[in-house]
């Protein structure tokens, strides 16, 4: 934790009607990258409107630079925001929508300053044709000039590396260390866990509207990769196979589902590979499926807040 | 990207910002379908004026062209089309957070939205209503029809960008405003004129001209009060909407 954090979120929650979108989060990001992960639906964009002042949280507080981002509007010139959301202004060029933020934070050269954004993300200034007709990749990036182009002291960036390529990706992680080396406040959030390894060491892990885990990215990759594989196994023979990889201390656990199927838990996948196909020939048992279960995003994430 | 800059960055000026949403909001709303769309209702009111050019009384005939089919219908359904899209719009496609999340204040959007959308009401529907006693014969009644529309464009232009902002399906809220509220009750409740745009437009139309309007809610005076005074409303209202709401 920095001594003195610039964004600040206590005890926050935010539902609407019976739906609890975040529950009780509680965190603070002082200078430098922090990557807010979790999968789709976690609340983290919600998070992310709260501390933007987007949307005014059920309960507790936000606080950027010690000021309600809600309610003062001054406090907005301190911040910038890349947010989800895909679409942009139809008739504007990438030029006409980066100088309009600089004209509406009161840069005094809005279009050089719309220029040196631009090419900050490494977009063409002079492209003259409107946002709609850019790629996604150059939307994304056009999308990053805007909030970049008054040197904002936090950065709020929401999935802001959906749909580049990987060069793009690489010069925009680039540029968000870099930012966050200088001294600003960069949060990016990812449901990508490969994107948040390269985007810094500081996480906050956000799973059904709560705060799972804060802290290093390396410890929470240690905690995963201790993480046991559950793998379903269908057969014609489970009660035989089971205990014959049970006698083969092949398994950590297992539990028959059903007539005709396994989930057995197992630290080391392709051990466990390399027994299943003999253990089922020597007990004459067909093995109909093979599938690890727990392997998307949510799964990891699921452990995550178990432990 | 130099270093961190925002805490010595200035307020940005107000006549900066005003004019940057200004100019954002014309661009937006212009395009060719609306253009035409309102166009083409401008259009019926001037061949409402060549039409009623042949009635033995050409001024108030085109007074009542004017009162019921300009100021009653035409204007208002023109000035709903834009004004509950000039925000609305932003809402519906999430683009509204580029331009809240900036330091400042709330005021400002739904003034220039105010603003974009009588910019471009004028020509496209009060001008077609101000020439409607023109091609009629009856020049003397085209100020009082120009001041009328005018005003009315401005009332009506703060009521629907209150409600492109309050209400999800703002458009039909806004018929439903204009053909029972400002239609059917303006001539059929007796003295709920007073509670219309149309009503105290016909009261500018009655009392800067000659001519009678086929409603009319009082004096020309309080008629330009009063249509101010709800295009003023219709801003704070938006105003209130714009600051306390919140946004994807």
């Amino acid at each position: 934790m920095s001594a003195q954090p610039t964004v600040v979120a206590e005890g926050v929650s935010k539902w609407f009607g019976q739906l609890v979108a975040v529950s009780d989060v509680s965190f603070d990001v002082g200078p430098g990258v922090t990557a807010l992960l979790g999968p789709n639906g976690a609340g983290k964009s919600t998070m992310f409107r709260m501390l933007c002042g987007l949307a005014q949280p059920s309960k507790g507080t936000v606080r950027v630079l010690g000021r309600d981002p809600r309610l003062d509007v001054g406090v907005t010139r301190a911040i910038g925001l890349v947010p989800q959301q895909e679409t942009v202004f139809e008739r504007l060029t990438g030029r006409e929508f980066v100088a309009l933020a600089a004209r509406l934070h009161g840069l005094g050269e809005p279009e050089r300053e719309a220029e040196r954004a631009l090419e900050t993300v490494g977009l063409d200034p002079a492209d003259p044709r409107p946002l709609p007709a850019y790629s996604k990749g150059m939307r994304q990036r056009a999308k990053v000039a805007q909030a970049i182009v008054h040197d904002p002291q936090v950065l709020v960036l929401d999935e802001p590396l959906t749909g580049l390529d990987p060069r793009q990706r690489v010069d925009l992680v680039a540029l968000f260390r870099r930012l966050g080396e200088e001294g600003r406040c960069v949060i990016v959030s990812s449901h990508v866990l490969a994107e948040v390894e390269r985007l810094g060491s500081r996480v906050l892990v956000m799973s059904q509207g709560r705060l799972a885990a804060a802290g290093d990215f390396h410890d929470l990759r240690a905690l995963m990769d201790d993480r046991p594989l559950r793998v379903r196994v269908r057969t014609d023979r489970p009660r035989e196979l089971a205990g014959a990889l049970l006698e083969r201390g092949a398994v950590l656990g297992l539990r028959l589902d059903g007539d005709d199927s396994l989930e057995l838990d197992t630290a080391d996948a392709r051990a466990l590979a390399r027994a299943l196909a003999p253990v089922a020939r020597d007990r004459g048992a067909r093995l109909l499926e093979v599938r690890q279960l727990d392997a998307d995003l949510e799964g990891v994430f699921r452990y995550v807040v178990e432990q | 990207m130099s270093a961190v800059a925002s805490g010595g960055a200035r307020a940005p000026r107000t006549a900066t910002t005003l004019a940057a949403y200004y100019g954002l909001l014309l661009k937006t709303q212009l395009s060719p379908a609306r253009v035409l769309g309102i166009a083409a209702l401008g259009a019926v009111s001037i061949l409402l004026g060549v039409l009623t050019r042949f009635d033995a009384d050409s001024a108030q005939a085109s007074a009542d062209a004017v009162g019921a089919y300009g100021l009653g219908l035409a204007l208002p359904l023109a000035t709903l089309w834009l004004g509950t899209l000039v925000l609305g719009d932003l809402v519906e496609d999430r683009l509204l957070v580029y331009l809240w999340l900036k330091p400042v204040a709330r005021w400002q959007l739904p003034l220039a939205a105010v603003l974009a959308t009588a910019t471009l009401v004028v020509p496209l529907m009060v001008l077609p209503i101000a020439v409607t006693p023109l091609v009629a014969g009856a020049p003397e009644v085209v100020p009082a029809a120009f001041l009328a529309a005018a005003l009315a464009a401005l009332a009506y232009s703060g009521i629907f960008v209150a409600a492109g902002l309050w209400f999800r399906r703002a458009a039909w809220w806004g018929l439903a405003f204009v053909l029972l509220w400002e239609n059917a009750l303006a001539y059929l409740a007796e003295g709920f004129s007073r509670f219309t745009v149309v009503g105290w437009a016909g009261a500018v139309l009655e009392g800067a001209s000659d001519v009678s309007a086929p409603v009319d809610a009082g004096s020309l005076a309080a008629g330009v009060v009063v249509l101010v005074a709800v295009a003023v409303a219709g801003w704070l209202v938006a105003v209130v909407r714009y600051r306390r709401g919140e946004l994807d």
